[in-house]
């Protein structure tokens, strides 16, 4: 099982598959310290990019701004206290105080250590825990498989947090764009409106493009931010002579990096409820809490050692069962279709050397983070901040467009982009969760023609689809995930309503 | 909708919930026309947003009787369509007049529209970035762009 591991490590190490982790971390780091730009959306624009690409090219680039884009965060957060990613809203509680101190270059330096240990922590576990996992879900049929697919739209849409209404509208909207094209088994045209471009259905390059790029790139217009760093004063050392200062921090670290390996594996929890975790957990360890949102760098290191543990960690649900555990993963799974690789055990059957590749590009790219993202690299990130975004959006606007329009070579799936960038603005501003509306693009189909393949198999009886235990267990599984967070708010707002109740009585 | 709305009806949330409905109604129609399976998923879709919609639709109409203010979308209305406006315009025009023509004219249009208005910076920007296109995309990787379909015969 994890002799396919070793045997991918070569293929890694070739000068091409490298060098696309450094320039993804490079990448990445620019884009996470960027306010309003984030992993997702740099992915997004790549993943079009990467269709010449050989699959570990692409995906050694994917794996380097994710690990980066996580780093790349803490560069405003702690400068300016504007997060640049979401994950990174934690390390602004202590991270802006340092910075006033003139301890902004410790600070950084503390996140690029901190971020680069959470993320080998988070490579490894994907290393030890999806092949396993993989050689169990190789047992599933069409029945369990399409119990995985509910399970996993349902997980992301309760989980998520929010309202479950608006989460289930954006998965009904997804899965409905995926029926869009020719029926799989009687080649009935649906939806495609007499347009021959539909046929094939709608690629998931587009739909991630447009809901991910297009609406950052109208914020990015729609509120220039004016930001002023002074790199000179952030008071930087070289990272070697800071390392023995971070010592005490190991506790915070295994902790923050356990906390995040398992935020990630849960699907729709993401990268900021671990930093949240950790931060708040390291707090509570801590024997001076007082000094915690005051400049402790304590407090840098626990958000963001969790923030990039759960990146790899996020990929095991994503490769092994096709089940996305962050935005993120679900983006990732998009670039490894378009290559062709299904998400699910049969990828690591089929295509060994570039799964187990793509784990190793995961580790590499986070110890790079201390290379590319310490003492020198972070003066000169810091002044990235001062990039003009008027005309930072206009060149975003004719990346999309040549990536869209590089898919199939017409201007058909760049409007087409247009549209569902349209959708994605008004959903991202009604707070409608996209993360469903992708999960259901992927699962939609992959339910359904499983679905339709488990019912020929019992030749047309439903009951075929609760006969073993395997999908018995998925059953209750996906009914935990949709109650319990039912059961969990019903109780939070009646401990909130007696707590209200207790003080107006206490009041009068 | 910059600003909270003082109409029921013409909050977003409502406006949202009434156009899915609608336009998931439409889209039913079809499915009568299909295979029984073939009409599964979508149509169980369908009905699924029409259903979630009207949920929504009255979770806001609740809020609204409580005098709840619906939050405005956006800020900045007026920069939020000059955008969308920009970028259609862009793509249009990528059509018709073709990718380099209009790449080179869209760079310093949209970044001086909104705000960065430094002659140098615009032109070093716009030559850099359609440069490193030519040659990565057009040079480099045989990739050709619209030409526009204006001057096609």
């Amino acid at each position: 099982m994890y002799s396919d591991l070793l045997n991918a490590l070569p293929e890694v190490l070739s000068l091409a598959n490298f060098a696309a982790v450094i320039i993804g971390v490079i990448a990445g780091i620019v884009v996470g310290a960027m306010p309003g730009l984030s992993a997702t959306m740099a992915i997004s624009v790549l993943v079009p990019f990467t269709f010449g690409l050989e699959p570990l090219v692409a995906l050694g680039l994917m794996a380097g701004i994710y690990n980066g884009a996580m780093y790349g965060g803490a560069i405003p957060a702690v400068l300016l206290r504007i997060p640049g990613t979401p994950a990174a809203v934690a390390t602004t509680f202590d991270g802006y105080p340092m910075a006033q101190k003139g301890e902004g270059g410790f600070a950084l330096q503390v996140a690029v250590v901190s971020s680069s240990i959470g993320g080998i922590a988070s490579a490894f576990a994907l290393m030890l825990l999806a092949p396993p996992l993989s050689q169990v879900t190789l047992l599933f049929g069409p029945s369990e498989v399409f119990w995985v697919a509910i399970f996993g739209l349902a997980s992301i849409i309760f989980l998520l947090g929010g309202s479950p209404v608006k989460g289930l509208i954006s998965a009904c909207f997804g899965v409905f764009v995926s029926v869009i094209g020719a029926d799989p088994i009687f080649g009935t045209d649906r939806y495609t409106f007499g347009q021959l471009e539909m046929l094939d259905g709608i690629s998931i390059v587009i739909l991630l493009v447009g809901l991910y790029a297009l609406p950052p790139v109208i914020d990015l217009l729609e509120t220039p931010l004016k930001t002023e760093t002074d790199a000179n004063k952030l008071g930087t050392e070289p990272i070697w002579r800071t390392l023995p200062r971070m010592g005490r921090f190991w506790k915070t670290w295994i902790r923050g990096s356990l906390i995040g390996i398992w935020i990630g594996i849960l699907p729709g929890a993401g990268g900021s409820m671990a930093a949240f975790m950790s931060y708040n957990e390291a707090r509570r360890a801590s024997k001076t809490p007082e000094t915690w949102g005051n400049g402790e760098p304590e407090g840098v290191a626990a958000a963001e050692v969790a923030n990039n543990a759960d990146t790899a960690s996020a990929l095991i649900p994503a490769l092994t069962l096709g089940i996305p555990g962050t935005a993120v993963a679900a983006v990732m799974l998009g670039g490894l279709m378009i290559h062709g690789l299904q998400p699910g055990p049969m990828l690591f059957r089929e295509n060994p050397d570039v799964v187990f590749g793509f784990m190793w590009q995961f580790l590499f790219g986070a110890i790079l983070l201390v290379f590319l993202g310490g003492s020198l690299a972070t003066n000169s990130f810091a002044r990235l901040l001062n990039l003009p975004r008027p005309l930072l959006g206009s060149v975003i606007i004719v990346l999309m467009l040549i990536g869209v329009y590089s898919i199939h070579g017409r201007m058909f799936d760049v409007y087409l982009m247009l549209g569902f960038g349209a959708i994605g603005y008004v959903m991202d501003k009604l707070k409608f969760p996209l993360p469903p509306v992708v999960l259901g693009l992927i699962l939609g189909a992959f339910a359904e023609e499983n679905l339709r393949l488990a019912l020929r198999i019992g030749r047309g009886d439903w009951t075929i689809l609760f006969q073993n235990v395997t999908s018995l267990v998925i059953v209750a599984l996906t009914i935990a995930v949709i109650v319990g967070p039912l059961i969990k708010r019903r109780y939070v707002n009646k401990r909130l309503k007696a707590e209200l109740g207790s003080k107006t009585g206490m009041e009068e | 909708m910059s600003k909270p709305q003082n109409n029921r009806l013409l909050r977003p949330e409502t406006l949202t919930a009434v156009g899915i409905t609608a336009i998931s109604a439409a889209l039913l129609v079809p499915t009568f026309g299909m295979r029984a399976m073939s009409a599964l998923l979508p149509a169980a879709m369908l009905i699924g947003l029409i259903g979630l919609s009207i949920l929504l639709l009255l979770s806001d109409q609740r809020k609204a009787a409580a005098n709840e203010e619906a939050k405005p979308m956006t800020q900045a209305p007026k920069r939020v369509a000059g955008a969308f406006l920009l970028v259609v315009a862009y793509a249009l025009a990528t059509d018709f007049v073709g990718f380099y023509a209009s790449t080179v004219i869209s760079i310093p249009l949209v970044a001086w529209v909104f705000g960065f208005r430094h002659p140098l910076g615009l032109a070093a920007a716009t030559l850099v970035v359609v440069g490193s296109i030519w040659l990565i995309f057009d040079f480099g990787m045989s990739q050709e762009f619209p030409s526009g379909r204006l001057w096609e015969k």
